[in-house]
């Protein structure tokens, strides 16, 4: 946990969940692990709000808790996980171009509660969406529910962790202090049956329609809530780990759509599609899959033959970029992606796409040199990249100085006398990356504090348009006059309106830059880790 | 009363007679005779007389004297030589020797004073006077550029000296190198497939910017373009990834960003870059 991402995580808790889970949180990222008590002690809330604090992150699957030994339950944040709220727009997108409104509407109810139950989300999606909808149309539950199904066939979201059922035996021993939850991992996808039968009612905006039957209608909302819900205590959450999956696998298609062209990359993306469910997604590399089964699978819409696929096959296999392998001949081929050489190459040319744009085409082209060949001389490094001695030497030394390019000593001799060792320029990829995620975090911070100052600084503005919009708006309803309205509009003045006007759009600005950042250090990280399990 | 003794010379003896025998001796085998085959021809001459002739060859400079597992030998020297070098010394020779024995690749002033073992101050005044003789010349290394290396007049610099097609009077040609780049890529992206060998360094440079890949062919010897039975074929290409999200902020390339933190002097809230980036 480096102080970078320390920084981040209080950033992003204090951000969506307040100053107190912000307080918590900190120091739980901070100190490790810790039972209750110690954190009432050291950060000098109140139990009562510390134990508040720990059920919105529990909920949120940002803590997690375990019994040790002695029977303590000590609370332990995952900050790799906090800092995934990051990435909460891309998922929703994600589920947005697979799956439409619905898909989108359920991921983001299911992010934004945590962990919610099947029902309750239907129901709450259908309201939401029969609110956007034209009057009189109402979205039924069985639409929400069909495309739920679908998003846990294809694993986008899971069951969580139960309390496994107490064994018949009735030893009368004492309950565990904390429940030990754990799934099956064949239930972790099973949709429960439910007969969820009903419409999404739309919030109406006055009382006055529903004035004549409120009596009636209150003992009947009553009566209802009593009903038990079906599939209590099946609770569902988002699959984070299968959404990287699909940004991974994105990336790998467009890797290869920009070196080669459409119909490899489609050829490509159907190989991914197949190992979607069969492969895990820290393997090095897919299962092999054979050269008829991919003929077989590619998407409906483009008919090339057989003979054309293997052609492509064949040249994706021998390609200088390696994502593709060939791994057998039977069934006309078994071809295999290669994973993890497509998250290293994504992750180098990452790296030089910073260098090149923070130092210039020439270090660029020395990074890259320097990143092939392993280990240079000096000397070597100037005849391969064709710079002068001068430039090359001071391009080197600037990349050294930023801890992008190393030096290994080679001494000749016992004693290291500087005139008779080799010094060899060589890069370390996993460090380098590891030091550009670090960057990426605190990049992140100052872009969310930038944002943060921008908002504080035009507070009283923003205070202003909203009660003068709450005012339009009761006065709208009330059914005012033009003259009055328009009286209305014109107490915020047309300066402070073109202030508005910039403030939404730096906000917004800033907003669409962290996103992006956020994309830089998926990449990074994804390579990080992918090296670490390998090693 | 003094005798006045006359040595009867046999017919041939004459001095100049036996230089002229030797002379065509020599021409006769042209890889070098050895003292004993000069001996066979000319039985009768005594060893002297054999040796003063050929002391005089050596010194006119028409016969070379080398060394061989079996003895000396003397060798015929190419004519036009003969005319350069009359009126120079031995040391003189002996030192046009040593560089014309080093060819094209120039030898240093300090190797000829190992090979010669002359005086550091004779070898000075014998390049000098072999230089203002326009039979040598000095040329500087681009190796090391106080390095001086002599050889003949009229040979080119060897690659290795000068530096090759990108060097030009000992100053690398950076211009010359960049534009050939931007040339090289023009000519590769408009043909789908190419192999060349000359400009094989250049096109490393091009894969290094990442603009260009190669792959490694096997093809028929004789093709053009083939070595010891491969081919390499370069390939323009595009970059695999568009300029990542990081580059995108001012934080990815801000020159003072391990000095920012809020509160500080430099800190995000008062950041000029951003300022100016989100005016944009």
């Amino acid at each position: 946990m480096t102080q970078a991402e320390i920084k981040l995580c209080s950033l992003l808790l204090q951000e969506h969940f307040g100053e107190i889970v912000d307080k918590i949180g900190t120091h739980l990222i901070r100190t490790g692990s810790q039972p209750l008590r110690a954190i009432v002690h050291d950060t000098g809330t109140s139990l009562d709000q510390v134990k508040k604090a720990l059920c919105v992150l529990i909920q949120h699957n940002l803590v997690t808790y375990q019994i040790h030994k002695r029977g303590v339950v000590e609370y332990e944040a995952h900050c790799s996980r906090i800092l995934r709220i990051l990435r909460y727009p891309r998922y929703i997108y994600t589920a947005k171009t697979l799956y439409s409104d619905t898909g989108e509407l359920i991921v983001e109810e299911l992010l934004l509660n945590g962990k919610m139950t099947m029902s309750a989300v239907v129901k709450k999606v259908a309201d939401r969406l029969t609110e956007t909808m034209e009057d009189g149309k109402t979205m039924d539950y069985s639409e929400v529910s069909s495309t739920f199904c679908r998003l846990a066939d294809t694993h986008f979201v899971q069951r969580c962790p139960l309390v496994p059922d107490p064994p018949e035996s009735a030893d009368a021993q004492p309950p565990p202090p904390a429940p030990t939850l754990s799934i099956n991992e064949k239930d972790m996808y099973l949709v429960p049956k439910l007969n969820l039968v009903g419409k999404g009612k739309r919030r109406r905006s006055s009382d006055d329609d529903a004035a004549g039957e409120p009596r009636p209608k209150r003992p009947k909302q009553t009566a209802e809530s009593k009903e038990p819900i079906p599939d209590d205590g099946i609770y569902w959450q988002a699959d984070l780990d299968r959404f990287h999956q699909h940004f991974r696998d994105q990336s790998i298609v467009s890797a290869v759509a920009n070196r080669m062209d459409q119909t490899s990359s489609e050829i490509v993306r159907t190989m991914l599609r197949m190992s979607e469910i069969t492969t895990s997604s820290c393997a090095p590399f897919t299962q092999p899959l054979s050269s008829n089964e991919i003929f077989r699978s590619l998407p409906v819409g483009y008919n090339i033959s057989k003979q054309v696929l293997d052609q492509y096959l064949t040249l994706l296999a021998d390609d200088p970029l390696e994502f593709v392998g060939k791994s057998g001949d039977s069934g006309g081929g078994m071809y295999v992606i290669n994973l993890h050489k497509a998250l290293a190459s994504l992750a180098m040319a990452t790296l030089e796409s910073i260098v090149q744009e923070r130092f210039g085409s020439r270090c660029a082209r020395i990074f890259r040199l320097v990143l092939r060949k392993k280990h240079l001389e000096q000397k070597q490094v100037e005849d391969f990249a064709m710079i002068p001695a001068k430039e090359a030497k001071d391009m080197l030394y600037k990349l050294l100085s930023e801890n992008l390019i190393s030096l290994q000593e080679i001494p000749k001799t016992p004693d290291h006398a500087p005139s008779r060792t080799f010094y060899l320029y060589t890069v370390n990829s996993l460090s380098a990356a590891r030091m550009l995620l670090r960057r990426c975090y605190k990049s992140i911070a100052n872009l969310i504090e930038r944002r943060q100052f921008e908002t504080k600084e035009n507070k009283r503005l923003l205070e202003k348009s909203q009660r003068v919009e709450a005012i339009l708006a009761s006065m709208q309803a009330t059914g005012a006059e033009e003259a009055q309205l328009q009286e209305i509009e014109e107490m915020i003045t047309a300066p402070e309106r073109q202030q508005l006007e910039g403030l939404k759009r730096n906000v917004n600005k800033l907003d669409a830059s962290e996103i992006q950042v956020d994309e830089t250090i998926f990449v990074l990280e994804s390579y990080t880790e992918s090296t670490m399990k390998r090693a | 009363m003094a005798e006045v003794k006359v040595k009867a010379q046999p017919p041939d003896a004459d001095p100049v007679e036996i230089e002229n025998r030797i002379i065509e001796l020599c021409h006769q085998f042209p890889h070098g005779i050895t003292d004993q085959v000069i001996q066979n021809e000319m039985p009768h001459i005594e060893a002297q007389q054999r040796a003063m002739a050929i002391n005089r060859l050596l010194s006119m400079g028409q016969l070379d004297l080398l060394r061989s597992n079996t003895g000396l030998l003397y060798r015929i020297k190419e004519s036009q030589n003969t005319g350069k070098m009359k009126g120079s010394d031995n040391q003189e020779k002996l030192v046009y020797q040593i560089i014309e024995d080093a060819g094209n690749k120039g030898i240093w002033s300090r190797d000829i004073r190992y090979k010669s073992n002359l005086p550091l101050t004779e070898i000075n005044k014998i390049l000098k006077n072999l230089e203002s003789k326009k039979l040598i010349k000095a040329v500087k290394s681009v190796a090391a550029s106080k390095k001086k290396v002599y050889m003949l007049y009229n040979l080119q610099p060897d690659r290795s000296v000068t530096g090759g097609a990108w060097y030009s009077d000992q100053d690398f040609e950076s211009e010359f190198v960049e534009v050939l780049n931007q040339q090289c890529f023009k000519f590769l992206q408009s043909k789908v497939e190419l192999s060349m060998e000359d400009i094989e360094t250049i096109l490393n440079t091009l894969i290094y910017d990442g603009k260009v890949e190669m792959t490694i062919i096997a093809a028929k010897e004789g093709t053009v373009g083939s070595v010891d039975g491969h081919m390499k074929l370069y390939r323009a290409v595009s970059p695999i990834i568009q300029p990542t999200g990081l580059v995108r902020a001012p934080c990815g390339l801000c020159p003072v960003f391990d000095d920012c933190h809020e509160g500080g002097e430099i800190s995000p809230s008062n950041c000029i870059y951003m300022t100016e980036w989100l005016e944009f």
